[in-house]
């Protein structure tokens, strides 16, 4: 079967810097696949050229055996990728509701059928009911993090590139995300590329990762088995993963 | 509408709203005189322009300067139709409404991808264009002789007038209410806050900020093309920069991005502005200062003063 995800040699140059340096990854349907690396690593350029937010000067990125080769932003969302951001993007002056809505609409073909019952459960689970007036922009920083996430799964999408969904949140929150990432992947099998550097996080929730150094693969395999690699280790400046 | 969408009930009080005050001002002419109706009715219209300018810009992020132009592409193309061919208002309305959407669709095409400042100055440019070639080709335009239209009604009574505008006015914001509400509503909220993440959740924002561009000029070419048939001469001086300020001030002072702004900011202003106008430019000048200084410190203007107001009258009736 074709590969969920896949990118096929790409390349991404900014200036004098090769960003992204020949990058082939596949990722198959209904795994969640870890990208860890140090920083500048090219982690989120390789994100953006997977959801068209970059073009990449070669290679391609294919979704379910679909080339996304010259196309928009939107319609490879409309595809069924979603995305997260690793600096939290929100529509600011929206309430927690509105923002919840609005990802319902722009893709309230794809399946769901009952909005404002799509948007309560979603306020349900992460438990921000209190907040749900509340403009986006008033939020903590962890209360923006997971908003952002729910989001994402107010109608399921095939995959999910998820940006370091977890920096700089609590534990609770924390595991509110890993939850709704195990319950998507379970029930709609959908495929996901977590870029974390929470390796205790990225044990739990990934069999495979895979590790970029200087805008390459350096490495794939489970996490322990990476971790032991030299390259790896040296690439993060000698201290040694957890 | 697909079925997955329901108007939330905001919808709803807005319009209760609107047919209140409408029945308010259905009384108004039993104590006002005519030169009140005369003022009131020019209100009106500027209320819908008011109100569809904000669609695009306080809603949609798209500051365009051009929507003054609108209005007259909707007045004089029935005006013109009327003039030259003798097309009834009845044909000659639709057409201006038509003319002004097909324009807003080309110029919010062409303005697109532009940053704020530089979609200011382009469609400042285009309102300009419209100017001038309405000044140039006076042997079909009449230029600064006045182009005669044919009023609406027979006769020179203001109030048939005044109720055209007052139920033109109330069925606009009824439409642009609907609008607000509907999903085409949270896509232009969503492209004003963050356009990359609009176009993240798959939201087609070219699609959204030409239809909203068109839309709006559009309801200016139908504001614009009633008001020629009011007015009965129409001079280039439509396209002047003055008044397309006149409906920011309005927008700004009422509160930008507020659906209630344009409503109430648009009469005072209008009301205060006739009565300055004896110091020619300098009204303007003085309003301008008051608009720099407001939106210093708050865009939502006096429609932030009302809003407590409007929370607490449906949290104790909820409807
Ligand atoms: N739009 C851009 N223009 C120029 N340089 C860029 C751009 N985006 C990223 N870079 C550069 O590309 C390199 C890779 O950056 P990237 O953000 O992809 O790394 P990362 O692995 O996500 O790092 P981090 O862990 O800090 O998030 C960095 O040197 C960065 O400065
Ligand atoms: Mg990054």
């Amino acid at each position: 079967m074709e590969p969920a995800l896949e990118t096929i040699g790409l390349f991404k140059r900014f200036g004098g810097l090769l960003a992204t340096n020949d990058v082939s990854l596949s990722v198959e349907r209904g795994e969640i696949r870890g990208l860890i690396g140090p920083n500048g690593a090219g982690k989120t350029t390789l994100v953006n050229l997977v959801t068209g937010v970059h073009a990449p000067d070669a290679g391609e990125v294919k979704l379910g055996g679909q080339s996304l080769r010259g196309r928009g932003m939107h319609e490879i969302a409309r595809l069924g990728l979603v995305r997260s951001f690793q600096v939290t993007r929100l529509f600011g002056n929206m309430t927690v509701r509105e923002n919840l809505m609005t990802s319902f609409l722009a893709r309230r073909d794809k399946g769901e059928s009952d909005g404002a019952g799509q948007t309560e459960g979603m306020i349900a689970l992460t438990k921000l009911g209190p907040l749900a007036d509340t403009q986006a922009k008033k939020l903590s920083g962890g209360q923006r993090a997971l908003l952002q996430m729910a989001c994402g799964f107010v109608v399921p999408a095939n995959c999910y590139v998820l940006d370091e969904p977890f920096a700089g949140i609590n534990p609770v929150i924390k595991d509110a995300i890993i939850d709704m990432i195990l319950d998507v992947n379970r029930r709609h099998r959908a495929t996901f590329l977590v870029v974390s550097h929470e390796m205790a996080i990225i044990r739990r929730l990934c069999q495979q990762v895979t590790v970029m150094m200087e805008g390459r693969v350096a490495a794939q395999g489970t996490l322990d088995e990476v971790a032991r690699l030299p390259e790896v280790i040296a690439g993060y400046l000698g201290k040694a993963l957890e | 509408m697909s079925a997955s969408f329901a108007f939330p009930p905001s919808f709803r009080r807005s319009v209760i709203a609107i047919v209140a005050t409408v029945v308010v001002f259905a009384f108004v002419p039993l104590m006002a005189g005519s030169f009140a109706l005369h003022v009131l009715t020019i209100s009106f219209y500027f209320v819908i322009l008011a109100s569809s300018w904000n669609l695009l810009a306080g809603y949609t992020g798209q500051f365009s300067l051009a929507h003054h132009a609108f209005a007259a592409i909707g007045a004089y193309t029935s005006g013109l139709l009327g003039y030259h061919y003798g097309i009834p208002a009845w044909i000659g309305i639709p057409a201006g409404v038509v003319m002004a959407g097909l324009f807003g669709l080309i110029l919010g095409r062409l303005v697109l991808r532009m940053r704020a400042i530089y979609l200011a100055i382009a469609t400042w440019a285009f309102a300009e264009t419209v100017h001038i070639y309405l000044t140039a080709d006076y042997q079909f335009t009449r230029g600064e002789l006045g182009l005669s239209v044919k009023p609406l009604y027979g006769n020179v009574n203001p109030l048939p007038y005044y109720f055209t505008f007052l139920a033109l006015a109330a069925l606009v914001l009824i439409g642009l209410r609907a609008l607000i509400d509907s999903p085409l509503g949270y896509f232009m909220r969503a492209i004003k806050d963050d356009e990359l993440r609009a176009k993240s959740l798959g939201i087609d924002t070219t699609r959204v900020k030409i239809a909203v561009f068109s839309i709006s000029s559009a309801i200016a070419g139908l504001a614009g093309a009633f008001y020629g048939h009011f007015i009965v001469l129409l001079s280039p001086q439509m396209i002047d920069f003055s008044e397309m300020a006149k409906i920011v001030i309005m927008v700004v002072i009422g509160g930008f991005g507020t659906f209630l702004g344009p409503v109430i900011g648009a009469a005072p202003v209008q009301m205060v502005m006739t009565y300055l106008q004896k110091y020619g430019e300098w009204n303007l000048a003085i309003f301008a200062l008051v608009v720099i200084v407001l939106m210093r410190f708050s865009m939502e203007g006096l429609a932030s003063l009302f809003a407590p107001v409007w929370r607490r009258i449906w949290t104790r009736h909820a409807i």
